[in-house]
C-alpha cells in the first residue's frame, strides 16, 4: 500500500517536473514578444539573496533599488511608462544565480540590480552578456572587473580602492606599520586580504600575523591569541558584517587592544551591535558612505527610507538606490533604450549620487574614492585625511 | 601553552551547546527512532524567541530561557500531532515531514522576525576572567554551568521517574510497551517536546555568544547532529561527549588549518565513525528505523 502511494507521489513528482521543463522550454520563443517591451511597463529584477545567510544584504538591496523606483513611478515613470521591479531569490548561490540570469534573459527584462555577493555576479555576468542585459553589482572584489563584460557595472568601489584608502590612513598618515590580518575564505574575504595586502606591500609592510578563517567559523580564540602574541598596533578585519563583530567582540575580550580596520561592512549597524558598542569605538572604517548626514541628499534619503521601511538607511540601501537611479537615468535619457544602446547611455552618465559622483570607466566602476570614519561614541564619524 | 589553553577554553563553550543539540537529536532519536531534522530550526526559533522575551519584554535572562523552551515545546508538540499518523508506518515519509518543518519554520522566522538578524547582549559583566594569562568570559561559565545542570536534570528524569522509564520502554520495544499500558504517542509526543524545549535552552544561551539570525539554525544543527552521531545516536552521555569533543575539535582545527578548518573537522569525525560506526559511545538498543 505504501509502495504504491510512493508510486504516485513519484509520479506526480515527475509530472511536475515535465511541466516546468516545458515551460522553460518554451519561454526563450516565448520572449519573441520582446516588441511588446516599447509599451508597457519597463521590467527590473532585483537578484539577491531573500533567504540564506546574506538574506540581509539582499533585503537591504532591495529595499534601496525600490524606494528608487516607487518613487520614479510617483514622478509618472519614463516617457509615461512605469517601471515594474522583480525580485528574485538568488540565496547567495552562484548556480542559482546563473539559471536566474536566464529567466530573467528570457522573461524580457531589460536592466538587473544586484548581486551584493561577488560570486554570484561572477557567476551571472557572461549570461546576462550574451543576453545583453546590463547589471549593476554591490559586489566589489576585483574578480568582476576581470570577467570584463561590458554590461556589468559596479555601483561602488572595488576593494582595491577600499584599501588604498585605508593603507593611505593606516600607514601614511598614522605611522602605523605593525599590522595583523584576520580574514575570511570567502570571495569577499579574499578580496580584501589580496587588496589590503598588496596596499601594504606597495609601501614596502609585512603583517606581523595573517590568520584565515572559515565563512561559518563561530569561534576564533586560537586566531585571536596568536595575534595577541605578535601585539599589533592594528588588526585589520576582512569579512562580512556579522563574523566581523564576533571577531572583534571576541578579540576584545582575550585582551587584544588593537586598533580594528576594515571596510565598508564595519560601518554597518549590524557590525556594531554584533561587537557591542563598546567593543566597536575606535573602529577605523573605509567606505564610499559613512553616514546618513553628510549631505542633503542623504538626508533626504534616509528620510525617505525610513518612512518606506522604518529603518535607519545604510550603505547597501543606499548603493543600490544609486544604481537604480543611474538606470533609470540613463534611460530616460536614451529614451528607453534596450541592450548595447543602454550599456552605452549608463556608460556615459555621470550621476551625483549618495556615495559620490559617478563616472564609469572601461571596467564598468563608477565610483574611485572612498573616505574614512572612525566609530567614535557609537556612531561612525568622518575623518580628515591628508 | 597559552594559545592551547586559550583555544581549549574557546572551544568548549560551544561545544556545551552543541552538547545540548545533540541531546535534543538524541532523545528524540531513543524513544521515537527518528532524526528530526527540523531540529536546527527549533534551536532557531527557541534564540529568537528567548531574545524577543529578554531584550523586548525585558524578562531577566534565565526566565526568558525558560518561557521560550515552553515556546518550542509546544510547537514540538504540534509536530509530532502532524507526524503521528506516520509513526511506526512509514519513517521516511515522518523524515521528510520533519525537512518540511524545518523550512516552515525558517520563512516563519524571516516573516517574523526579518530578514536582518539581531545581537543579543551578554546578561553578565563583560570583563573575561584573567587565569595565568587565559582569558575566561564569565558567560562561558554561565553556559556550561547551565548545560551542566539541565543535563543532570535530563538524565535524572530518564532514569529515576516512571515516566522517563515508561520512554525508555517506548524506545526499546513500542508493542510489548503499549502491552503493558503505556500510551507510545504520548510518550513521543513528550520526548519531541522535551527534545525542543532543549533546543530553545541552546538557543537561548548562544544568542549572546553568536548573533540570532534564520539561518542560525543551519550551523548548529549540523554541528549539533555531528555531534550526536559521534557520541553515538541516541546515548545522551555520547551526546556530552560528543558535542564538547566537536568543540574542541572545531577550535583546534581553526588554530593549525585555518580556512580548511570546517574540511578537517569533518575527514576527522568521518574517520572515527568509520572505524567506529556506532559512536564513541554506540548502543545497539534502538533499531526501530
Amino acid at each position: 500500500m505504501i509502495r504504491f502511494r510512493r508510486g504516485r507521489v513519484v509520479a506526480s513528482a515527475l509530472a511536475v517536473l515535465a511541466v516546468g521543463v516545458g515551460s522553460a522550454c518554451s519561454a526563450p520563443g516565448g520572449s519573441s514578444n520582446s516588441s511588446a517591451s516599447t509599451s508597457g511597463p519597463i521590467k527590473m529584477a532585483v537578484v539577491n539573496a531573500q533567504s540564506g545567510q546574506l538574506s540581509s544584504l539582499g533585503a537591504w538591496e532591495y529595499k534601496g533599488a525600490k524606494l528608487a523606483v516607487d518613487q520614479w513611478n510617483a514622478n509618472g515613470g519614463i516617457n509615461g511608462r512605469k517601471i515594474q521591479l522583480d525580485v528574485f531569490d538568488d540565496t547567495g548561490d552562484p548556480t542559482t544565480g546563473t539559471n536566474l540570469a536566464r529567466k530573467i534573459a528570457s522573461e524580457g527584462y531589460v536592466a538587473m540590480i544586484g548581486t551584493a555577493e561577488s560570486a554570484v555576479t561572477v557567476a551571472m555576468a557572461p549570461v546576462l552578456q550574451q543576453a545583453k542585459i546590463p547589471s549593476i553589482t554591490s559586489g566589489q572584489s576585483p574578480s568582476i572587473t576581470a570577467v570584463k563584460s561590458p554590461f556589468q557595472f559596479l555601483n561602488g568601489p572595488t576593494s582595491t580602492t577600499y584599501d588604498e584608502t585605508l593603507a593611505k590612513y593606516l600607514v601614511d598618515q598614522k605611522n602605523l606599520k605593525n599590522i595583523a590580518f584576520i580574514s575570511n575564505n570567502g570571495s569577499y574575504g579574499k578580496g580584501e586580504h589580496d587588496a589590503f595586502g598588496k596596499a601594504l606591500a606597495d609601501r614596502g609592510i609585512k603583517p606581523v600575523d595573517d590568520q584565515v578563517v572559515t565563512t561559518d567559523q563561530k569561534d576564533f580564540s586560537a586566531a585571536l591569541t596568536s595575534i595577541r602574541q605578535k601585539n599589533p598596533q592594528v588588526l585589520f578585519v576582512g569579512t562580512e558584517e556579522v563574523e566581523a563583530g564576533l571577531i572583534v567582540k571576541q578579540a576584545r575580550e582575550l585582551g587584544l587592544s588593537a586598533t580594528v580596520a576594515g571596510a565598508a561592512p564595519m560601518g554597518t549597524t549590524v557590525y556594531l551591535q554584533t561587537a557591542g558598542a563598546a567593543n566597536a569605538e575606535g573602529t577605523v572604517v573605509s567606505s564610499p558612505y559613512l553616514s546618513n548626514d553628510t549631505s542633503d541628499a542623504s538626508r533626504s534619503f534616509a528620510q525617505a527610507y525610513k518612512a518606506a521601511y522604518n529603518e535607519e538607511a545604510e550603505l547597501h540601501g543606499a548603493k543600490s538606490f544609486d544604481g537604480t537611479n543611474i538606470f533609470l537615468t540613463a534611460m530616460k535619457n536614451s529614451n528607453a533604450a534596450t541592450g548595447q544602446a543602454l550599456a552605452d547611455a549608463i556608460r556615459s552618465t555621470k550621476y551625483p549620487g549618495l556615495l559620490g559622483t559617478f563616472t564609469f570607466d572601461e571596467t564598468g566602476v563608477g565610483i574611485h574614492a572612498t573616505s574614512i570614519g572612525v566609530i567614535t561614541s557609537g556612531k561612525l564619524i568622518a575623518t580628515a585625511t591628508s | 601553552m597559552q594559545v592551547f589553553l586559550q583555544t581549549l577554553v574557546g572551544g568548549l563553550s560551544f561545544g556545551a551547546v552543541y552538547a545540548l543539540v545533540a541531546m535534543g537529536f538524541s532523545i528524540v532519536y531513543r524513544t521515537m527512532g527518528l532524526v528530526n531534522f527540523a531540529h536546527g530550526q527549533v534551536v532557531m526559533v527557541g534564540a529568537y524567541a528567548a531574545s524577543t522575551f529578554y531584550m523586548s519584554s525585558r524578562l531577566p535572562f534565565v526566565l526568558a530561557i525558560i518561557v521560550a523552551m515552553v515556546v518550542t515545546g509546544l510547537i514540538a508538540l504540534v509536530m509530532e500531532r502532524v507526524l503521528r499518523p506516520l509513526e511506526n508506518k512509514d519513517f521516511d515519509l515522518m523524515l521528510i515531514g520533519t525537512i518540511g518543518f524545518g523550512v516552515v519554520l525558517e520563512s516563519l522566522a524571516t516573516i517574523i522576525w526579518g530578514a536582518t538578524g539581531r545581537a543579543v547582549p551578554t546578561p553578565v559583566g563583560s570583563q573575561p576572567l584573567d587565569v595565568f594569562g587565559v582569558r575566561i568570559r564569565t558567560y562561558s561559565l554561565v553556559v556550561l554551568g547551565i548545560a551542566a545542570v539541565a543535563t543532570v536534570l535530563l538524565l535524572l528524569f530518564l532514569q529515576r521517574t516512571k515516566r522517563g522509564a515508561a520512554m525508555q520502554a517506548v524506545a526499546m520495544d513500542h508493542e510489548a510497551a503499549t502491552a503493558v499500558g503505556i500510551h507510545v504517542g504520548r510518550s513521543n509526543a513528550i520526548a519531541f517536546a522535551i527534545g525542543a524545549g532543549l533546543a530553545a535552552l541552546a538557543g537561548g544561551l548562544v544568542g549572546p555568544l553568536l548573533y540570532v539570525s534564520p539561518t542560525l539554525g543551519g550551523t548548529l544543527g549540523i554541528k549539533g547532529f555531528a555531534a550526536a552521531i559521534l557520541g553515538g545516536f541516541g546515548n545522551i552521555t555520547g551526546a556530552i561527549v560528543g558535542g564538547l569533543a566537536i568543540g574542541i575539535l572545531d577550535s583546534f582545527a581553526a588554530g593549525w588549518f585555518q580556512g580548511y578548518s570546517d574540511l578537517v573537522v569533518f575527514l576527522v569525525f568521518t574517520v572515527i565513525v568509520m572505524v567506529k560506526p556506532t559512536g564513541l559511545f554506540g548502543e545497539r538498543t534502538v533499531t526501530r528505523a
